[in-house]
C-alpha cells in the first residue's frame, strides 16, 4: 500500500461521495441537523447554561461520528461490495490496503468534516465556549473518526446484502447517543452496568476527552484524562482490524 | 518461461467442485481460450489466475509469479475484464476513465483508450446510461489502459452487437500482435476460433479437450449436407450417413472435400443435382456436439 494510491482512491471517493444526492442528504445533512440542531435547541431551552450545550453538543457529537462515519462506512462498502465495484479497484494494480485504506481514509476525512463543522457552528450560534484546547479536541475527532470508520468496515462482515446494511447500522448511532447523553437524563435510567459499557465505546472515549477540553483544567490533568480513551480506541482500532484482515469480503456471497 | 502455467489445479465451494485437476500453459504473446458452457469452471480458473480466489491445490504461475502471494506485482502486468464488476453509475465515461487513469500506472491517455475501444463518442455519456454492450467496452477500456503484459478477458463481447464485437476481436489481434499475451473465456465460439491459436474445452471443471485451434479441429470430423434427391434411398448413396434431418442428410467425415467429391461424381453418373450442398471442415461447435454426445452416451 503507498501513499499516493491510497490518496488516489481516497479522492476518487470523495467524488463519488459529493455527487451522490442520498449519501449527502442521509449523512452530511442528517448529521448537521441533529448535530447543530440540538444543541441550539438546548440553549434555547435551557438559556445561560454553557455546560449544559457543551454536554449535549458532545453527546451530538457521538451520534454524528456514529452516523457519518460508522454507518456510512458499512453501507457505502456493503454498496461497493455487492455492486463489485471494490472487486474492479481491486482488479487495478491497487493493493487490498489502499483500496479498503482509501475508501476508509475518504469516509473518516467527511466525518472529521462533520464533526468539526458541527462544533463551529455550535459554538458560534449558542453560549457554548470553544473548547480550553482545541488541539487535543481535534485530535480525538480525529482518532475517534478513524476508528469507528474502521469499525463500521468490520461491521460488513455480518451484512448479507446492501438492502439491509442501513437497518443493520442505525442502532449503534441510538447506542453512541444514549452513551454520550445525547438524549438528555435518559441514560441516569440505564443500570450500573449498562452504563460501563457503553463508557466503553470509542465514541464515549471521544466524549470523555472533549468534556475535559470543554472544562476548566490544565494541559497535564486533559493528558491524564486522555489516556484510558486512547486506550479503548487503540483496543477498538485492534479488533476492527483483526475483524477486517480475517473477514472482509470483497464480493458478496456466492451462495 | 510461459506467461501462464497451471499444474493439478482445483477448486471447490463446499461439496461443489468448480475446477478439478486441470493443467495447461499458455506462452507468451499467445491468445489462449478457455471454453465451456455456463458453469464450466472457466471464470473460476480465471479468477484464481488473476489472484482473486486461492486455489484449494495445485500450482498456478502468472508471469513466473504466484498470483496470490505475489498479487500486486502480477497486477500491475495485468489487465482484467471481468464478466461481472461494478462501475460508478453517475460518472461519465470520460470521468471513469480518468478516475481509473489515477489508479494505474503509465496508462494511456484518455482520448487513446477511447479511440481504442471506439467510446470517443460517449465520452460525456453516463455510465448508468449505456447499453450492456457499451459498458463491455468500457471495461475494456479499463483492463488495457495500462498497457498490459497479459490480458485475462471474461466473456469480452457478451452483450455486444455484431459490429462492437468484430470491432474488439480487432482490438485484441492488435494487442496480441504488439505482445500482449491474452487469455480468453467465452461460450462463443466462432470468438474462439477467430482469435485463439490454442484452446482449452473445460466441463464440470475438467479439461476435456486441449491444443492447437487447427490441429484439434483437423482431427474431428468434418460435415457434408445436402438435400435428398427424389427418389433416392439413403442406401443408396455412396457416403455413411449420420442423420437425415427434415429432408436434409448430414454425414460425418473425416474429410468432407473426399466425401463430396465422391458425392458429385456418383449423382452426376446419374443425372442427379443435389440442392443445398454444403461443405465444411470441422468447428469448434462440431467438437463441442461431439463432446456432448460422448458425455450423454
Amino acid at each position: 500500500m503507498t501513499a499516493r494510491e491510497t490518496l488516489a482512491v481516497a479522492r476518487l471517493g470523495g467524488r463519488i461521495y459529493w455527487r451522490d444526492k442520498q449519501a449527502l442528504t442521509a449523512t452530511v445533512l442528517t448529521s448537521l441537523g441533529l448535530g447543530i440542531g440540538l444543541p441550539v435547541l438546548m440553549d434555547r431551552v435551557r438559556a445561560g447554561d454553557p455546560s449544559v450545550v457543551a454536554a449535549q453538543l458532545l453527546g451530538m457529537l457521538a451520534v454524528v461520528l456514529t452516523l457519518s462515519g460508522f454507518n456510512q462506512s458499512a453501507v457505502s462498502l456493503t454498496a461497493r461490495r455487492d455492486q463489485l465495484i471494490l472487486k474492479r479497484l481491486r482488479a487495478t494494480g491497487l493493493g487490498d490496503g489502499a483500496v479498503l485504506g482509501g475508501e476508509l481514509l475518504n469516509i473518516m476525512v467527511q466525518s472529521v468534516l462533520i464533526a468539526l463543522v458541527t462544533t463551529v457552528a455550535v459554538v458560534s450560534l449558542t453560549s457554548a465556549s470553544a473548547p480550553r484546547d482545541p488541539i487535543l479536541f481535534a485530535v480525538f475527532v480525529v482518532l475517534g473518526a478513524a476508528v469507528i470508520t474502521l469499525l463500521g468496515a468490520a461491521w460488513t462482515t455480518v451484512i448479507p446484502r446492501a438492502e439491509v446494511a442501513a437497518p443493520m447500522s442505525i442502532p449503534f448511532f441510538m447506542i453512541a447517543g444514549l452513551g454520550a447523553g445525547a438524549f438528555g437524563p435518559m441514560g441516569q435510567l440505564l443500570p450500573g452496568w449498562l452504563t460501563t459499557a457503553l463508557d466503553l465505546l470509542p465514541t464515549a472515549a471521544v466524549v470523555k476527552v472533549g468534556r475535559a477540553t470543554f472544562s476548566d483544567g490544565t494541559f497535564a490533568g486533559d493528558l491524564q484524562t486522555a489516556a484510558v480513551p486512547l486506550l479503548i480506541l487503540s483496543v477498538w482500532a485492534a479488533i476492527a482490524l483483526l475483524v477486517i484482515s480475517r473477514r472482509f469480503r470483497w464480493e458478496p456471497r456466492r451462495s | 518461461m510461459e506467461a501462464i502455467q497451471v499444474d493439478g489445479l482445483r477448486k471447490s465451494y463446499g461439496d461443489f467442485e468448480a475446477v478439478r485437476e486441470i493443467s495447461f500453459s499458455v506462452a507468451r504473446g499467445e491468445i489462449f481460450a478457455l471454453l465451456g458452457r455456463n458453469g464450466a469452471g472457466k471464470s473460476t480458473t480465471l479468477e484464481i489466475l488473476a489472484g482473486f480466489q486461492r486455489p484449494d491445490g495445485g500450482t498456478v504461475r502468472v508471469l513466473g509469479l504466484d498470483p496470490v502471494k505475489d498479487r500486486g506485482k502480477v497486477r500491475k502486468s495485468t489487465g482484467i475484464m471481468l464478466q461481472e464488476a461494478g462501475f460508478f453509475p453517475d460518472l461519465t465515461v470520460a470521468q471513469t476513465v480518468d478516475s481509473w487513469r489515477q489508479l494505474v500506472p503509465a496508462a494511456r491517455p484518455r482520448a487513446e483508450a477511447l479511440e481504442l475501444t471506439g467510446l470517443t463518442a460517449k465520452a460525456g455519456t453516463k455510465v448508468r446510461q449505456l447499453s450492456g454492450g457499451e459498458k463491455r467496452r468500457l471495461d475494456l477500456a479499463l483492463a488495457t489502459l495500462g498497457r498490459p503484459d497479459l490480458l485475462f478477458l471474461d466473456e469480452p463481447t457478451t452483450g455486444m452487437d455484431p459490429e462492437a464485437r468484430k470491432a474488439t476481436w480487432d482490438v485484441v489481434t492488435d494487442l496480441a500482435a504488439h505482445g500482449t499475451t491474452v487469455l480468453l473465456t467465452t461460450h462463443y465460439l466462432e470468438e474462439a476460433q477467430r482469435l485463439a491459436s490454442r484452446m482449452a474445452i473445460m466441463d464440470k471443471g475438467a479439461i476435456v479437450a486441449a491444443g492447437g485451434m487447427a490441429e484439434t479441429l483437423a482431427a474431428q470430423t468434418g460435415r457434408v449436407a445436402f438435400e435428398l434427391p427424389a427418389g433416392v434411398e439413403i442406401h443408396d448413396l455412396p457416403v455413411e450417413v449420420t442423420a437425415v434431418e427434415g429432408g436434409t442428410v448430414i454425414c460425418r467425415v473425416p474429410d468432407p472435400d473426399v466425401a463430396a467429391q465422391t458425392l458429385l461424381g456418383w449423382a452426376g453418373e446419374r443425372g442427379l443435382r443435389l440442392r443445398g450442398l454444403e461443405v465444411r471442415t470441422a468447428t469448434l461447435e462440431d467438437l463441442f456436439l461431439d463432446l456432448a454426445s460422448k458425455e450423454n452416451a
